[in-house]
């Protein structure tokens, strides 16, 4: 607002002299460490070291008992030969690539419908209240819902279906977890996609109209790009967020006290499986994975930002 | 105005407010296709909507239902409440002790993570230093991690930990709290260095120059006007840890240290054996959803915008 002297007595310039600094600021730099410091050293204990460590790690060969031996990269390459391995990057791809689309698509959808409804707050919320879940909870209600004897199936036999798909026989359980996955995250995107919608001026729409637009072109012409920030930004936490889905496929089905078939599997349960999920821990392998997973988020993050940014610039 | 009316039957009560997104649609060779989308997109907005609340009203109402029950009716509405699912639940499926854990691990992480982040956002969020920029990066490439890859070096530096120091690490909720608090100080960071930011700087310049010392000034002055955003910080924060899966399940092995979630994972296994006890199941499950639901319903706006606003930063 009118008040451009203050930023100049705050002494936005880092270089200056101590002389010509305001009281404030002095005392702001007296107190930089000793308020930054904990959480500094959190940070580096809880993320830079263990990543670090993770790295050397994942060069050895390691029970957690006995000596570590040094592997070089065959964990690597055992890794890139383990069609189990490979099934899980694929599995985590997917989340990210089909869950992820077709959560924006709906997202979308959604914003459009609500932007002119009754009681779209309160629909907003109850959409958005699965991303505050453990997701386990879900992994339980899908076993039992979709149990060949349970609510769904009678549902489609009152319907007249005698001959229901076989939700959880193997082949259709990862297709089900993503179904799950998709009707949990949308709630959050919407959330979030409508609070930049919801800033875009009326008048652009109504303008758009006048010149003839229908919804399908005022959506193309007008939301898109001008929340195309917010979309970017929703794609890469997507990013991050589908290579941690863990707790889903853990229980999926409901009843499994072993680990989940392999051909659920995605990043993070090969990770947790190979060092903790019964047999022998293989602390190198598990590392080794787990930092195939964070190159893997780092690559797709800063792909999706290159992306989405060129188009952004199109528009 | 042709469009108008037909579409008043489902939304006349917002007509008057959303005036303006009903300009464009005079266009009369239009007329009849937003009206059909959007009324098909209204209903499958209302039919997500009641599939939500029913699943919310089917977990209460099966936990509250005879196991036998419930196997051969899965959508029935309980006779009689069954309270006792609750308590095989809380005493033998061992839920009381977990939720209990999960209460104290959840406050105690949150408080303290909160202490420790708002001094550090705050000054991150006020300082014109270079560095200050680094350390923001940092803290922003923190939230882009996925737990996994800190999974197994944490585990063992817990361990090594335990060894030297013969503090209980493993197997221990105090040190599932130290693991939440360090993991939870990147995204509390972030959160509230965006809220510290946006806080007026002329207020702090007037304590300043009424001279309040630089603590006293943070402590009695910024902290209260931060209120609302240490709140959200705290109230994220206990989301976060009531949910927390991944370390829990690997640092805690034993019935007596378990939290509701490990609770869930070992009551299922269980009744991989004994035959699912669905009443206690759901049981859990209600222990597990219903602090959140009540937080939700209490302080949902506070949540909703702590997740969603400083995105788009």
């Amino acid at each position: 607002m009118a008040l451009p002297a203050l930023p100049v007595a705050r002494g936005r310039n880092t270089g200056r002299p101590r002389a010509g600094m305001s009281a404030i600021e002095r005392s702001r730099r007296r107190l930089y460490w000793p308020m930054l410091l904990p959480a500094l050293l959190l940070m580096l204990l809880f993320y830079v070291v263990p990543i670090l460590y993770a790295g050397w790690l994942s060069l050895h060969t390691w029970d957690g008992i006995n000596e570590l031996t040094w592997r070089g990269m065959d964990n690597y390459v055992q890794l890139a030969k383990d069609p189990i391995f490979i099934g899980s990057i694929a599995n985590t791809l997917k989340i990210l690539f089909v869950v992820g689309i077709i959560t924006f698509v709906f997202a979308f959808a959604l914003t459009m419908v609500l932007r002119e409804m009754t009681g779209r707050k309160f629909v907003r919320s109850v959409l958005f209240f699965p991303t505050l879940i453990n997701a386990m909870v879900f992994g339980i209600f899908a076993g039992f819902l979709f149990s060949p004897a349970g609510p769904v199936n009678k549902i489609l036999a009152l319907v007249g279906v005698q001959d229901p798909p076989k939700w959880l026989a193997q082949d259709n359980l990862f297709n089900l977890i993503m179904i799950v996955m998709i009707w949990s995250a949308t709630g959050y995107f919407t959330t979030i996609i409508m609070s930049a919608v919801d800033q875009i001026p009326a008048y652009y729409y109504e303008a758009a109209g006048l010149d003839g637009a229908g919804p399908w072109t005022k959506f193309r012409h007008v939301t898109l790009p001008l929340a195309w920030d917010v979309i970017s930004v929703c794609a890469v936490l997507w990013t991050m967020s589908s290579v941690k889905v863990f707790e889903l496929i853990l229980v999926f089905g409901g009843s499994t006290a072993q680990a989940p078939p392999t051909s659920t599997w995605a990043t993070a349960v090969y990770v947790y499986q190979a060092a903790f999920g019964g047999g022998s821990r293989e602390f190198g392998v598990s590392a080794a994975a787990a930092i195939v997973s964070l190159a893997l988020v780092t690559v797709l993050t800063i792909g999706l930002r290159r992306m989405l940014r060129r188009e952004a610039i199109e528009i | 105005m042709n469009q108008v009316l037909t579409q008043s039957p489902e939304s006349a009560p917002a007509a008057p407010a959303q005036a303006p997104a009903q300009v464009p649609m005079r266009k009369p060779g239009r007329k009849t296709r937003p009206s059909v989308g959007g009324m098909v997109g209204r209903v499958i907005v209302w039919l997500l909507v009641a599939f939500n609340l029913f699943l919310v009203v089917w977990m209460v109402t099966t936990s509250l239902r005879d196991t036998r029950d419930i196997a051969r009716e899965p959508l029935g509405l309980p006779l009689a409440p069954h309270w006792e699912n609750f308590t095989t639940a809380w005493n033998t499926g061992g839920f009381g002790i977990a939720a209990i854990n999960s209460v104290v691990a959840t406050l105690v992480s949150s408080l303290l993570v909160v202490a420790i982040a708002a001094p550090a956002a705050y000054v991150l969020a006020k300082s014109t230093r270079r560095l200050s920029s680094t350390f923001t990066l940092l803290f922003v490439l923190g939230l882009g991690v996925p737990g996994q890859v800190l999974l197994v070096p944490i585990y063992v530096m817990l361990a090594k930990f335990q060894d030297l120091s013969h503090l209980k690490m493993i197997n221990s909720i105090q040190g599932l709290i130290i693991v939440m608090v360090g993991l939870g100080i990147p995204f509390t960071v972030f959160l509230l260095a965006g809220f510290f930011r946006s806080l007026p700087v002329e207020i702090e310049e007037a304590a300043a120059i009424d001279g309040s010392s630089g603590i006293r000034t943070f402590v009695q002055i910024v902290l209260p006007l931060a209120r609302s955003g240490l709140v959200t910080a705290f109230m994220l924060a206990v989301i976060s840890g009531w949910n927390e899966t991944l370390f829990s399940l690997v640092m805690l092995t034993t019935a007596e240290n378990r939290t509701l979630p490990i609770a869930l994972l070992a009551f299922l296994d269980q009744s991989q054996f004994n035959g699912a006890d669905w009443g206690g199941l759901f049981a859990g499950i209600v222990l597990v959803v219903t602090p959140v639901l009540a937080l939700f319903i209490w302080l949902g706006r506070r949540i909703v915008e702590g997740m969603t606003v400083g995105i788009s930063k």
